[in-house]
């Protein structure tokens, strides 16, 4: 496990600092989780641990069984072995209020008023429905849509319902938010209106475990992650520790003059992952320094403008563990005949800008 | 967006809360109104069927045979029946009834069967000189034309009495037996009904006919508002809001409440229909005809077992679709499953028919106790038959106990079947997850 040391608000600090295992952080455990469908395997043992007001992206591929997952959490799927535990309770001794759902596949009464749904679904989950009314408003506003209170769900534009089916799942102010793909279908300003609101909610002490293919948006809002495969967590933790996961290094370099590279062919074990004019991104193995690319590229007579330093993007890091991009179904590839490429793929996605270790 | 604290919804409270949504929607909706109205009028036009058949029947003439040994009995009979039957004023219309002598009693039996007569009065004088009478019905003697006949036997025996005036002996009412023939020459005999019959038997009709439709249309909205929320996928977000068996129950309510309104406004003018029948067939025909009858079969004992077996019905019922439609996901689909779904109540109902016409035989008097029968068959019985004390107790009991069951298995079914999207569980997935539940 990779989380290792939790400060005071139970955010993770320097992930080399003190080692040892902080269970106190782990507010949300899930061990050894098994789940069967016949003859399919859904959950092969997976483990997870997600600490407390933290956004955690949880990724896998289609059928890698995220939504089992949060089915189970929430009780609405039983598994068949292992357990999941919030701040050390059975998550099946919980009040349901506990948990505010965002599942991928999702809907709204279409003839009922925003207002009505909002207030019926709160009430279910124990709101009074004048309290109910009152957030459903307040929420409308931040959303910008106070209009919308009134309107039939049919009336409004897919993402619109969507938005009101965020909020269905806030509105009873939920200790944990499972969101399954929350921004599937959002036009870019609704994007970052959510990602306010949930980076809002966790600012509130909300833990929310976010999956999503969107591997950018895990990378801008998830403190840790995890990714999981055919019912197995492959790799968990914070997101510079996932990130590095691999061993794996990227080379952001920029030689004026220069954008063939043809001097890279002398490192082993480096590559020209994405060629360019202004810059040139090159991935390491893991066993190649950084300084060798650098010294290389002097050598050759390079004007080099620029070296920098970075871990690979989480895409790259999910190809490497995973075998294939996230918004591939590798199943449904194998049956229609298609190849997966496997490793051979992992061209896909840029390095993250951020987590770099930059040499001007 | 202050923290709310949130109480913790109750098995009770998010039940009602559910029923609240699904009664509100169906009333609200134009289908409501529109579905009332047609089911009003199809009922209102089942209590006055008498009215339309009688409206129908006043323009034909019914032929009687008439046979006995004695020729004389029968002429003496042919012309009391005549001059009792038949009014002296036609005003151009053509006689009610016909009646011709015939011979033995095989050949008139097989008259009725051949249609050549609509039924035989079969006279045999016994060894004490009293009349002995049994009148074969053929299919096209309607009930109220055969009390019509009755009463002629009765002249008949009255007048046969004053003119044998037998010593020592009182007059006596005549014995009476009769029965039906049928196309199938069956000829099964029943007990003539007592004179509130016909009465019952619409009554009946009308209960039955009620019951069977609303049972069934009120578990097809069950099962459609759970394919509904299926195929919207609203179903996702209320999974995880309630659990399934506060869904199901939230549901049978507020669809049964919808359907009780809606059965309350349907049964309304039908209850009057019948109540007025005899001032409808006083408008209509000139007399009521002995359609006053249908008052005395609307007891409100009946009235409360009819509401009992609606209500344990529904549920019932209620429980099947609402598992039905749990385990498909379009529209489309459900009406697959309708006609089967529906064959269930279809037995009842044919079970509820044949006690109305054919009386009752062990398998009716089985299936009156048998739950997904007996809305039918025992509120049948009730209204045409005898049924010993024990008998509803056992009927009602059966059904209580049953719902219970049932409503655990429904709401396992239930629960693996809402997370199931294109795909229609097997017979094996149904039972495992009715044996090892989902969740």
């Amino acid at each position: 496990m990779i989380f290792r040391n939790c400060d005071r608000d139970h955010r993770l600090t320097d992930p080399a600092g003190t080692p040892g295992y902080a269970p106190a952080c782990m507010s949300l455990a899930i061990h050894g989780l098994v789940k069967r469908f016949g003859p399919v395997t859904a959950l092969a043992g997976l483990e997870l641990e997600v600490p407390e007001a933290h956004v955690f992206g949880f990724l896998g591929s289609n059928g890698a069984g995220k939504t089992t997952t949060m089915r189970i959490s929430l009780g609405v799927l039983r598994a068949d072995s292992g357990e999941i535990r919030w701040r050390g309770a059975d998550h099946r001794t919980l009040p349901r209020q506990t948990w505010g759902y965002l599942p991928e596949e999702r809907g709204l009464y279409p003839k009922m008023t925003v207002l009505d749904q909002l207030v019926f679904f709160a009430g279910l989950q124990g709101v009074p429905a004048d309290v109910a009314a009152r957030e459903a408003r307040s929420w409308l506003a931040r959303f910008r849509v106070p209009e919308f209170a009134d309107r039939r769900a049919e009336e409004l534009s897919k993402g619109n319902q969507q938005k009101v089916q965020f909020l269905a799942a806030v509105m009873h102010d939920p200790e944990v938010l499972l969101m399954d793909e929350p921004f599937t279908g959002l036009d870019p300003v609704n994007i970052v209106l959510l990602r306010e609101a949930i980076l809002d909610l966790r600012d509130r002490g909300k833990t929310i475990v976010l999956s999503t293919h969107q591997m950018e948006t895990v990378e801008a809002m998830c403190e840790s992650v995890a990714i999981v495969d055919h019912g197995r967590t492959v790799v968990a933790g914070t997101l510079r520790d996932v990130k590095r996961s691999t061993g794996r290094r990227m080379v952001l370099l920029s030689a004026r003059g220069d954008h063939r590279l043809e001097w890279l062919a002398g490192i082993p074990g480096a590559r020209l992952l994405r060629p360019g004019i202004e810059r040139a991104e090159i991935e390491l193995e893991p066993d190649v320094e950084p300084d060798a690319v650098l010294a290389a590229a002097l050598a050759a007579g390079a004007r080099v403008t620029h070296f920098e330093v970075a871990d690979p993007s989480l895409e790259q890091v999910f190809i490497e563990h995973v075998g294939h991009p996230a918004d591939i179904d590798p199943d449904a590839e194998a049956s229609a005949g298609t190849p997966t490429s496997g490793r051979g793929r992992r061209a896909a996605g840029r390095p993250a800008a951020s987590d770099t270790e930059a040499v001007a | 967006m202050s923290a709310m604290p949130s109480r913790d919804a109750g098995y009770l409270a998010n039940s009602w809360l559910v029923a609240k949504r699904e009664f509100g929607e169906r009333v609200r909706g134009r289908l409501f109104f529109v579905s009332t109205a047609l089911l009003a009028v199809l009922a209102v036009a089942v209590a006055l069927t008498p009215v339309l058949v009688k409206m129908i029947d006043r323009g034909t003439t019914t032929t009687i045979a008439v046979s006995s040994a004695d020729d004389e009995l029968t002429l003496t009979s042919i012309r009391i029946l005549d001059q009792f039957l038949n009014p002296s004023d036609l005003k151009g219309q053509p006689p009610p009834f016909t009646f011709v002598p015939a011979g033995t009693g095989d050949d008139v039996a097989q008259g009725v069967l051949d249609l050549r007569y609509a039924g035989a009065l079969l006279a045999e004088r016994q060894a004490n000189g009293q009349v002995q009478f049994q009148l074969l019905i053929g299919e096209s003697l309607p009930a109220e034309r055969v009390t019509q006949i009755n009463i002629g036997i009765l002249a008949i025996a009255i007048f046969d009495f004053v003119a044998q005036n037998p010593l020592g002996e009182g007059f006596q009412v005549p014995t009476f037996d009769s029965a039906q023939v049928g196309a199938s020459g069956g000829g099964a005999a029943a007990a003539v009904a007592p004179s509130e019959y016909a009465g019952r038997r619409i009554v009946g009709v009308v209960f039955v006919v009620l019951i069977f439709i609303t049972l069934v249309i009120y578990g097809m909205w069950v099962a459609a508002g759970v394919v509904a929320e299926k195929t919207s996928r609203v179903m996702e977000l209320l999974i995880s809001a309630a659990s399934p068996a506060e869904l199901v129950t939230g549901k049978v309510i507020g669809i049964g409440l919808a359907g009780f309104v809606q059965y309350v406004a349907i049964l309304l003018p039908a209850l009057a229909t019948l109540l007025l029948q005899d001032r409808i067939a006083i408008a209509l025909l000139g007399s009521s005809s002995g359609l006053d009858v249908s008052l005395g079969a609307l007891s409100p004992g009946l009235l409360v077992a009819y509401g009992s077996f609606w209500v344990l019905g529904f549920v019932l019922y209620a429980l099947i679709y609402a598992a039905a439609g749990s385990l498909v996901s379009r529209a489309e689909d459900l009406q697959v499953l309708a006609l089967p779904l529906s064959l269930i109540a279809i037995i009842g109902y044919i079970q509820a028919v044949m006690a109305l016409t054919g009386g009752i035989g062990p398998l009716v008097r089985f299936a009156s106790y048998v739950p997904f029968w007996s809305p039918f068959v025992m509120l049948t019985r009730l209204t045409v038959g005898r049924v010993e004390p024990w008998e509803l107790a056992l009927s009602f009991g059966l059904l209580i106990a049953t719902i219970p069951i049932v409503a655990v298995i429904a709401i396992r079914v239930y629960s693996a079947g809402v997370l199931l999207y294109g795909q229609r569980p097997g017979a094996r997935q149904i039972v495992g997850a009715i044996i090892r539940p989902p969740a």
